[in-house]
């Protein structure tokens, strides 16, 4: 099975050696870091550790960035894409357990939650305020999308090639994960959660202040409102199948 | 009959003013700064405001007509959904473009992994190919050594 990660960032030169070794570790895994913009060597480091880098000439935001990984895979055809974060909060260790349901064709997104008990202790699980944002998201996603995801801002899940094609074609803007596992029910597309252990970022500060936070809230509020009962047909992203 | 709307100084100025802004649409559409798409709601509506402004009568019977009591507060409300209309249009033309410019940024990240991989490959063959020759030439060498020797 052809499996890619597709590793965003932005000015993520001091963590991303330790992703990227650990993502090496990983047998028959393609790594694709996606450059977004940086103003320091994240382009050259991740070259230096034999990852495809993936260079956008502008800032795009994560959606953006994200959405270029996808597109990569869609057009190299591969089979399954995992997205890691480049702040190495996420423990490749789990991606066994976020691959299986793919590979038995029980789900087309699992998504790793911090929220769903594994039996091996909490991890890291973000600040009180933080939880109760993300409650209330999972609230709107269930009665908007019509899907029960604990964790709907977890960046750490993997896509079939299914949700590959679905995300090459649309992806949100800013803040874009719980929109996108909205996109993927509409869509039809099965998604299932796992427990995963978060670890605390090494270096830098979580980019989502208080006043981004509020908005964060804000906009996936409307966005979440706002989405549509279908995809309207024919409008996409520009990209062709 | 009643007294005028607006006294005809203050008309004559708005009018001008309003047909400089005409102009200036018009010379920015000439001059390529400003596509026609574009101008065309600019166009239209500040004709519209000129064609107000030329027949202020227009402005008390539409005021009579919608209730209000003020024509001046009809032409105020009128100004300002001008203005809406204008800025919201601006908005979508905002939206489409970032959205373009979005497309192209990830179009030029994929062609840019895509030539690095091209240049590798290139690379590499190129590699093989002097290899490939040296062997060659070597074994050229070996054979009119091995002449050189039989013949003496």
């Amino acid at each position: 099975m052809r499996l890619l990660a597709i590793v965003p960032a932005y000015n993520e030169a001091q963590n991303l050696p330790h992703v990227l070794e650990a993502l090496g570790r990983v047998p028959g895994l393609d790594v694709c870091v996606v450059d977004d913009g940086s103003g320091d060597e994240t382009a050259k480091v991740a070259a230096s550790m034999g990852a495809t880098v993936l260079r956008l000439p502008v800032n795009l935001g994560i959606g953006g960035a994200v959405q270029t990984g996808y597109r990569w895979a869609f057009e190299k055809g591969y089979e399954v894409a995992v997205q890691v974060d480049a702040d190495d909060q996420h423990d490749p260790a789990f991606l066994t357990a976020l691959l299986e349901p793919l590979e038995a064709g029980r789900a087309d997104l699992v998504i790793g939650s911090r929220f769903l008990s594994s039996g091996e202790g909490e991890g890291f699980r973000s600040t009180a305020l933080r939880r109760a944002g993300i409650r209330y998201l999972s609230l709107l996603l269930r009665l908007r999308g019509g899907v029960r995801v604990t964790d709907p801002t977890s960046g750490f899940r993997a896509a079939s090639r299914k949700a590959i094609a679905l995300f090459a074609r649309h992806y949100p803007s800013d803040y874009p994960e719980p929109e996108a596992v909205a996109l993927a029910a509409r869509a039809g597309l099965a998604v299932l959660e796992v427990p995963v252990r978060m670890r605390p970022r090494r270096h830098g500060r979580s980019s989502i202040g208080a006043a981004a936070a509020a908005y964060y809230l804000a906009k996936l509020s409307v966005s979440l409102l706002l989405l549509p009962a279908r995809e309207p047909p024919g409008r996409d992203d520009g990209v062709r199948a | 009959m009643n007294a005028p709307l607006i006294p005809l100084g203050l008309q004559l100025l708005a009018c001008g003013v309003l047909l400089g802004l005409l102009a200036w649409v018009a010379a920015l559409v000439r001059r390529r700064r400003l596509s026609l798409r574009d101008s065309l709601l600019w166009l239209l509506s500040t004709l519209l405001a000129l064609v107000l402004m030329a027949f202020p009568e227009l402005l008390r019977v539409g005021a009579r007509a919608l209730g209000v009591e003020v024509p001046s507060n009809a032409l105020f409300a009128f100004g300002f959904v001008y203005v809406l209309v204008n800025l919201l249009s601006l908005t979508i033309a905002a939206s489409d473009s970032a959205e373009r410019t979005r497309r192209l940024a990830q179009e030029c990240a994929l062609l840019r992994a895509e030539l690095a991989e091209l240049r590798a490959a290139v690379a590499q063959k190129e590699k093989e190919k002097e290899k490939e020759k040296k062997q060659a030439e070597g074994e050229g060498d070996q054979a009119a050594s091995g002449r050189a020797d039989a013949a003496r």
